[in-house]
């Protein structure tokens, strides 16, 4: 049987994976909650957050604050994107099959990463750890890099405001029921179409963030796109599609059963969470906290 | 009139065959262009197309230059045996060189085959290209194999005075092959030797850490892992704040090029200083001889790179290889150049290397070392680096 500090240290480090996942999907679930699109491009809005990250990085140069204006910086570029690209090209595909918005955001995929290819090459990429969270800590006998601590913080601090601002203020209103009617919405005289892109534009914006965020502890390399977003897709398939806490449950689940799942079957690293996926499809097909589809 | 006409009607008829024997020799190039693999293919192209220009520059083989066609596998094994079918049926190449995974090699070698067309693989590292059930006469590799590469690091970490011994490896056919290899032969050369731990995280895993945690708890005093390319780099980032290196005194062996210069430049000061690992090529190698130093030299113009990549090296040594051969056999007959390949001796900037007449692999060895800082270099680098030579544990 492991020691004590061996599972705590383990369930630390399925919960860091965890709150990655997190960063990176909830941005994917916002946006198929109220657009009913599934983003197949969130991945790629997360590649070019991380190599946007580095650009800026290289431009103000390491030490200081530059990591952290990179990371605002990087998010900030990834949402306009992802604005641009919801207010001229996606809105002109709502009124036609769900097949065609899922082409259209695999076609995403293809260009943007030729266009990230253009811009910075298929040579791999790495940003350091911002000063002062290079190090580790220990606690209870595990040893935890300063980073992780501060991504565990920073996703439960990202959870809460969302929980916030859309069980509080007016915007998260009009969200919540936009996922739920939004004709009806319309029908009030809400500005559907401005809060479509609105949330777009947060979604691309967490996408970005979750990119430019990993940038010191993941290499930025052409391709990262598509292997995030298999993940995340478990993540939001677990939790439910569209629903927020399901999202984050999602990823807590898929953090866990990684980390405990390869002490139990090390020969298959990722069964335990297919194997997971498969069990919530059978029983909740839309997921264990999300709401059948119509 | 009639007499003009007819010299003119002769004169056409001539011009083709005049043609003929001036038009170059066609080499198609399938290669990963797009994606993550692009990372390696397109330095490797480099390579291949710096051979070609110099080779041409000096009147090319037989009289004939050479002329190379260039294809997007986009790391796709369908698209690579497409790509190799309109190369050969439609542009009619009289070789075909290249391949960068081990899923695309043993595609295009079938191709190859169908077509009686000699094929130089440049990258792809799987046994399975050319197991003797595989083996055709008109495949060759000139990369080194899952057998050589893991029986290379087993020769270093056999030496070292550890017992416990773990890995860590992609769980697909490159990484459970390479550490197969690697554990049967450690395993031969040390007996007292025990696997403590297998960590077989996914291909692309992008969180590393419940799988460093786990490898810690078993408490091995050494590690070999086949993570390559971009895996390694994000592996090492989120294994050193937790302490795993120095768990295991920096006794940790990287395979799959974890200490190239391209890998070490994207780590910079990340990098675990201290790990060994293995790279194809180094452009600082200290015991380099004269004709890696010129090779080097011409690399850097040539790609206006002052610290050029590892990869080019695939692609110039696969050409090398197909010219030679080809002078040797003076002909592109295909079945000529084959019988030329098999036990060719290639003086390349690694060293010479034999392509061997058993199994069609050439005796390619790699760069392998401890990595430090060298105030030279704002990353770390192998010294010495020192060329293992797989001749002695290719069977």
């Amino acid at each position: 049987m492991p020691d004590l500090s061996f599972v705590f240290a383990q369930s630390l480090s399925g919960l860091t994976a965890a709150m990655f996942l997190f960063l990176i999907a909830s941005g994917l679930s916002l946006i198929f909650g109220v657009l009913r699109v599934l983003n197949f491009a969130h991945g790629t809005f997360y590649m070019l957050g991380a190599y946007a990250a580095w650009q800026l990085v290289q431009w103000l140069g390491a030490g200081g604050w530059s990591f952290w204006l990179a990371v605002l910086g990087a998010a900030s570029a990834v949402a306009i994107v992802g604005g641009l690209v919801e207010r001229f090209l996606l809105r002109h595909l709502y009124a036609e099959d769900e097949l065609y918005q899922l082409l259209f955001t695999y076609a995403l995929v293809l260009v943007l990463s030729d266009v990230a290819k253009i811009l910075w090459g298929t040579q791999q990429k790495g940003v350091a750890r911002p000063p002062g969270l290079e190090g580790a800590t220990t606690l209870l006998g595990a040893t935890i890099p300063y980073y992780n601590l501060f991504i565990v913080a920073l996703g439960l601090a990202i959870a809460g405001l969302f929980w916030y601002v859309l069980q509080r203020s007016r915007a998260g209103r009009f969200i919540r029921a936009a996922a739920l009617d939004r004709e009806t919405l319309g029908a009030l005289g809400v500005n559907v179409g401005a809060l479509y892109t609105g949330v777009f534009v947060l979604g691309s914006f967490l996408g970005g963030l979750g990119g430019a965020l990993v940038t010191p502890v993941r290499t930025i390399v052409p391709g990262m796109d598509t292997e995030i977003i298999v993940e995340a897709f478990v993540v939001v398939v677990i939790g439910g599609l569209g629903s927020f806490w399901g999202t984050f449950l999602g990823a807590l689940i898929y953090g866990q059963v990684l980390a405990f799942g390869i002490l139990f079957f090390p020969r298959f690293s990722i069964f335990a969470v297919f194997a997971l996926m498969a069990a919530v499809l059978m029983v909740r097909p839309w997921g264990l906290l999300g709401r059948p589809l119509k | 009139m009639l007499r003009v006409l007819t010299l003119f009607a002769v004169a056409l008829f001539a011009l083709p065959f005049n043609a003929q024997a001036q038009k170059p020799i066609k080499v198609g190039f399938p290669m990963i262009l797009s994606g993550p693999g692009a990372l390696f293919g397109e330095p490797a192209l480099k390579g291949a197309q710096m051979y070609v220009e110099e080779i041409n520059a000096r009147g090319g083989v037989l009289g004939r230059k050479l002329e190379l066609l260039p294809r997007d596998t986009k790391g796709n094994a369908d698209e690579a045996v497409r790509v190799a079918r309109e190369l050969i049926l439609k542009e009619n190449v009289d070789f075909l060189v290249g391949t960068l995974t081990s899923a695309e090699g043993p595609a295009v070698s079938v191709v190859a085959k169908e077509n009686k067309v000699v094929f130089i693989a440049a990258i792809p590292k799987t046994d399975q290209l050319t197991a003797p059930d595989k083996l055709h006469p008109y495949v060759f590799r000139v990369a080194a194999t899952t057998t050589t590469e893991g029986r290379s690091a087993a020769e270093i970490v056999a030496k070292w005075p550890v017992t416990r011994v773990a890995t860590i490896s992609p769980d697909y056919a490159y990484g459970q092959d390479v550490t197969k290899a690697f554990v049967e032969h450690l395993k031969k050369l040390k007996p007292s030797v025990e696997i403590v731990d297998q960590q077989w995280p996914k291909l692309g895993e992008a969180d590393y850490t419940p799988f460093i945690n786990a490898q810690m708890a078993k408490k091995p005093e050494a590690v070999f892992s086949s993570l390559w390319g971009g895996h390694f780099v994000t592996f090492a980032k989120q294994a050193k704040p937790l302490g795993y290196f120095d768990g295991v005194k920096y006794n940790f062996i990287g395979v799959g090029e974890a200490a190239s210069p391209e890998s070490a430049k994207t780590m910079g000061k990340d990098y675990p200083v201290g790990i060994w690992g293995n790279t194809y090529d180094a452009f600082y190698w200290d015991g380099a001889s004269a004709a890696h130093k010129d090779y080097t030299a011409r690399l850097v113009k040539f790609l206006k790179d002052e610290q050029p990549s590892s990869w080019p090296i695939q692609g110039y040594i696969s050409m090398q290889f197909l010219v030679e051969a080809i002078a040797k056999a003076k002909s592109i007959d295909a079945d000529k150049v084959s019988a030329a390949l098999r036990g060719l001796t290639v003086i390349t900037p690694s060293g010479p290397m034999t392509i061997r007449a058993s199994d069609h692999n050439a005796t390619r060895g790699q760069l392998y070392g401890k990595t430090v800082m060298d105030p030279k270099f704002p990353f770390a680098i192998l010294k010495p680096a020192q060329y293992v030579a797989p001749d002695g544990f290719m069977d």
